[in-house]
Order: C-alpha cells, then sequence, then structure tokens
C-alpha cells in the first residue's frame, strides 16, 4: 500500500532504533531508565529528568484520536493517491501527552476518543511507516 | 533566572519603511526586491545608505543573507546583523532584537527585511524545490504527510471546535474582514476583490477544516524596515514608532511532551512577557496586525494576546468588534497575509508604521497610537515572537 516515495525518514543516532523498530513492525518509544519518562520524537535526552539513560520499548500502540483533518490537497508524492485522506492525531494510551500523527485507515469517520491501534508498515530495513487503525473495526491494513 | 520580566528597553524606533510590488511573479531575484525595498525605507527615513550599521533578516525558503547585501551596498562597518533561520514565527524576533541592538548602541541604524519569491521562486515545503534546511523534527511527520502548516493548524483549528463549538463560518468571518479591509489597499493582491461568507464556504478544501480561503497567499515581494535611536529619529521626516515592548521565545507544538491542550492558545505565554516587556495591557492596545497564516491563528491570537475569552472570538466577530471602521480593536487592516500578501509577516510592520504615522489613507484607524504586530504564534517550529509599537 507504500507507493512512491520521494521524502524518507533521515535516521541518525538518535533517532535510528525508532525507525528500525518501524521497519521491523514495532512502535517503540524512548523510556527512561531512571524517572519513567516516555519521550516521543525520540531525542538525545528524556524530555522530564533530561538523562541520556535511555532505552526504547515496545508499546501497546492503543491510543485515542484526539483531533484530525481530512488531507484534500497533500505536497506529499508518496500521499498523492490517497487524497482525500484522514490524518489522525493520536494519543498514546501509554503517556497522554504524547500524540502522534498518523493517516486513518478505512472508512470510519473520525471523531474525539476513537480507539485505534498502530498499523506499521515497512518502508525498507531501515524505517517503516506509522498508520491508525480503528479498533472496533474489522479493518486492516 | 528564567527569563527577565523588566521593561524592554525603549530606546529604538521604526523610522523609515519600504516595500516593492506584491505579485505572484516578480520577475526579479530576491536579491534585487531586497536592494529595492530596503533602498525604499532608507529614503523614507531620510537616510542614507551609508547611514547604515546594521541589517536583520529571516527566512526558510528564499532569501538574501545580511552580507551579501552589505557586499551589494558597500557597507564596510556593518557592526550588527541577524540572518534567522525560520519562518513567520521569527518575524517579529528580528525587530526586538534589532531594537536591542539599537538601543545597546551596538549600531545605529538597522534595516530589518524579508525579501521572497514564494510563488514564483522556492514555494513553501518543497512543492517548488527543495528548502534550504530542514528542520529535524518533520521527519517524524513526513511518513504521514503532515507536513505542511496549514495541516497542522487545521489540526489545532479541530482541536478548538471541538471545545468550543466553534464553525467554519467563524474562521470564514476572519477571511471576510481581511479581504474586506484589502478592498482599498493600493499594495494588496486583493485590491479590489471582495469576498462574501458564502464564497468562503464554496471554496474548495485544502485540509478540512481549512478551506483554500482559510490560507494565505503564496507572494513575491520584498519589505524593509529602518530602526534607529528613538533620539535620533525624532528629527527625521516621519512619527517615530517607538518599540515599546518585544517578546520572543518558544510557544508549543506536537512533539513537546507535557502539553495536552491543543485548543489553547500558544501565544499567551508570549503575551503574558509581552505586556510585561510594555507596561501596558490589552486594553491599550488601538490596533493590531496579527499574524494571519491562515484564519485560525487570527482567532487564536485573539484569545492569547487577551482581546477575547476563550471561545468568544466568534461572537465577537459577528458584533463587528475587529472591523476596521467602527471596531474596538481593528485588526489586520491592510488585510494581512490572507489578502495584501504574505511577505512572511513583515508587511504587518509596514502597516502598523504607516497606520501610528496616521499615513493610511481610506485604511486609517481612527485610534493610531499603540499597535500590536506578531509572528506566527507558536505552532510548528515552537517559536512565536511580537512587538508592541508606540508612536511618538
Amino acid at each position: 500500500m507504500i507507493s512512491e516515495r520521494r521524502i524518507k525518514p533521515l535516521p541518525d543516532e538518535d533517532s535510528r532504533d525508532y525507525w528500525r523498530a518501524l521497519a521491523e513492525g514495532r512502535l517503540d518509544i524512548q523510556h527512561c531508565r531512571d524517572c519513567g519518562q516516555r519521550t516521543w520524537p525520540p531525542r538525545p535526552v528524556c524530555s522530564k529528568c533530561f538523562g541520556e539513560n535511555l532505552q526504547f520499548n515496545t508499546v501497546s500502540g492503543a491510543g485515542e484520536i484526539y483531533s484530525w483533518i481530512v488531507v484534500y490537497r497533500s505536497t506529499m508524492p508518496h500521499m498523492m493517491p490517497y487524497v482525500p485522506y484522514t490524518l489522525a492525531l493520536v494519543r498514546l494510551d501509554e503517556q497522554h501527552d504524547i500524540y502522534i500523527p498518523g493517516r486513518l485507515l478505512g472508512d470510519a469517520v473520525a471523531e474525539r476518543g476513537m480507539r485505534v491501534r498502530a498499523v506499521i508498515e515497512k518502508i525498507d530495513d531501515e524505517t517503516g511507516d506509522l498508520a491508525w487503525s480503528p479498533l472496533s473495526s474489522a479493518n486492516r491494513a | 533566572m528564567a527569563g527577565s520580566r523588566e521593561q524592554f528597553p525603549q530606546g529604538a524606533a521604526i523610522a523609515g519603511i519600504g516595500c516593492t510590488e506584491f505579485s505572484k511573479a516578480s520577475g526579479v531575484t530576491p536579491f534585487k526586491l531586497a536592494t529595492r525595498a530596503v533602498k525604499a525605507a532608507i529614503a523614507d527615513a531620510g537616510l542614507e545608505i551609508s547611514d547604515i550599521d546594521g541589517l536583520c533578516t529571516y527566512g526558510t525558503n528564499d532569501s538574501v543573507s545580511p552580507n551579501l547585501l552589505a557586499q551589494a551596498f558597500g557597507i564596510t562597518s556593518l557592526s550588527f546583523y541577524l540572518d534567522q533561520w525560520m519562518g513567520g514565527s521569527v518575524s517579529m524576533s528580528i525587530i526586538g532584537q534589532a531594537a536591542l541592538a539599537v538601543s545597546a548602541g551596538v549600531a545605529d541604524c538597522v534595516v530589518c527585511y524579508r525579501a521572497i519569491n514564494g510563488r514564483s521562486g522556492i514555494r513553501k515545503n518543497a512543492s517548488g524545490g527543495p528548502p534550504a534546511r530542514v528542520p529535524w523534527d518533520i521527519q517524524f511527520k513526513m511518513p504521514s504527510g503532515y507536513m505542511v502548516p496549514a495541516q497542522e493548524m487545521a489540526m489545532n483549528a479541530r482541536a478548538h471546535m471541538l471545545r468550543y463549538g466553534t464553525k467554519h463560518e467563524d474562521f470564514g468571518r476572519i477571511a471576510v474582514l481581511s479581504r474586506t479591509n484589502a478592498l482599498d489597499n493600493e499594495r494588496a493582491m486583493m485590491k479590489g476583490r471582495p469576498l462574501t461568507l458564502e464564497d468562503y464556504m464554496a471554496s474548495e478544501w485544502i485540509a478540512e477544516p481549512f478551506h483554500k480561503l482559510d490560507c494565505c497567499l503564496e507572494s513575491d515581494g520584498a519589505v524593509a524596515v529602518v530602526m534607529t535611536s528613538a533620539d535620533r529619529a525624532s528629527g527625521l521626516p516621519h512619527r517615530p514608532a517607538i518599540v515599546q515592548g518585544a517578546a520572543w521565545g518558544g510557544g508549543i507544538n506536537m512533539a513537546n511532551n507535557g502539553f495536552s491542550e491543543l485548543a489553547q492558545s500558544p501565544a499567551r505565554p508570549i503575551a503574558q512577557r509581552l505586556y510585561a516587556s510594555a507596561g501596558l495591557r490589552p486594553s491599550n492596545i488601538d490596533f493590531a496586525e496579527l499574524y494571519d497564516c491562515f484564519t485560525y491563528p487570527v482567532l487564536s491570537q485573539l484569545e492569547g494576546y487577551g482581546f477575547a475569552k476563550e471561545g468568544g472570538v466568534p461572537d465577537m466577530l459577528k458584533s463587528g468588534a475587529f472591523d476596521r471602521s467602527g471596531g474596538v480593536l481593528p485588526i489586520n487592516t491592510h488585510g494581512g497575509l490572507l489578502s495584501e500578501a504574505y511577505i512572511h509577516g513583515l508587511n504587518h510592520v509596514y502597516e502598523a508604521v504607516e497606520q501610528i504615522r496616521g499615513d493610511a489613507g481610506t485604511r486609517q484607524v481612527k485610534k493610531h497610537d499603540i499597535a500590536l504586530v506578531t509572528g506566527q504564534l507558536g505552532y510548528v517550529s515552537g517559536y512565536s515572537s511580537a512587538v508592541i509599537l508606540r508612536g511618538q
């Protein structure tokens, strides 16, 4: 389902493990071994205690839609085939100040609080993509 | 100490303004646009190029660096410069920083400028060419195609609609207000082209809840303003516009952990510091030029800068509170980025200074001593900036 992708993520030392996890089908979020805070997007330091004692842990991938838009005009070649598509901003169950954007799969009309789960798609060996699928729906990527 | 709440040093004033024609195809380079606007601003101030010892600009797409302009103008004694990376969010930070430099005596005459072929050259977000530098956090949005500011601000607009029942028509009234103010503005790309709420509602979706007419123009053009000491400015041809207060710094964005309510105005923290720096309150502001890359940010800033309670803007728009004639707080008196031109926000300063001088012709607002001029309110990059200008 992934079409031409002229713009790709650019993994670096801080984000490499995040992108590789997506390539391998997991949503991994930075977790602070010292204070327990989760940080997204991946950064060199914890967003709470600012330490470097971070590890990537796989999260449930479940969350709820907080806000959404319907994209009718995209500047991204790899998304143009889907237009119009719903782009949802999802609050992760594990930590409610983490909002992750992604395309909402299926035909469901988005609403605040809609339960969704992450659907991971491989881009290449080093990177992957993330979309959201309604939990109540049988829809699969 | 995390941030001073001291009064802003008020020793600097804007003494000259200049601009080029605003269009969709300038036919010249941003470099040439910059030279034209800068020369116009210096002439307007009654100064010479040889008086200039500071140059400040900002930009994300095409731009012209201060060193290139200094070379072109033979300025060999450049003593202050700023080439601020980022867009409308930092547009007023260069005004604030130039005022600091002048107030501190680091430079005597600083020109702040922005030159952009935003339509015919490098359009925003890679649709017309690669950006010079890609923000690091973009990589976490681009897999979903969550790339352009229209999308991010529409996401926040949706949050406001969900929380306060804000409607499409409320955004539409901002588009109509802006267009109405552009109708008699010689500089405006939308001069003489009226817009109704029905036109707005019928315009195509870009990123629902944003219609095309929620989005600002794409423009070619340049604006420049000359800043010098308040003392020196008082001996120059025009009424000086003192930089009474300025604030710039961090707003909020999606990538900030610890933030939980996207309907809240990210302008609020900047607003509090701005008013403190100026020793003023919202009720002291005579008119406001609010950064309007899209309609919703105007609504959010009216809340964040203390002109309306949360959720209160729609009723005030309906009652004409922000109209240029008869409103308690005229806003975007030239048509703004939505209907004058998108010169990355610096055209707001041009208009504010013209109003303060009383030179705005048919657009002139009655009370025109104190102006609030804002940059982008804090979305996308997380930066924001604003100034308060006061007629001497």
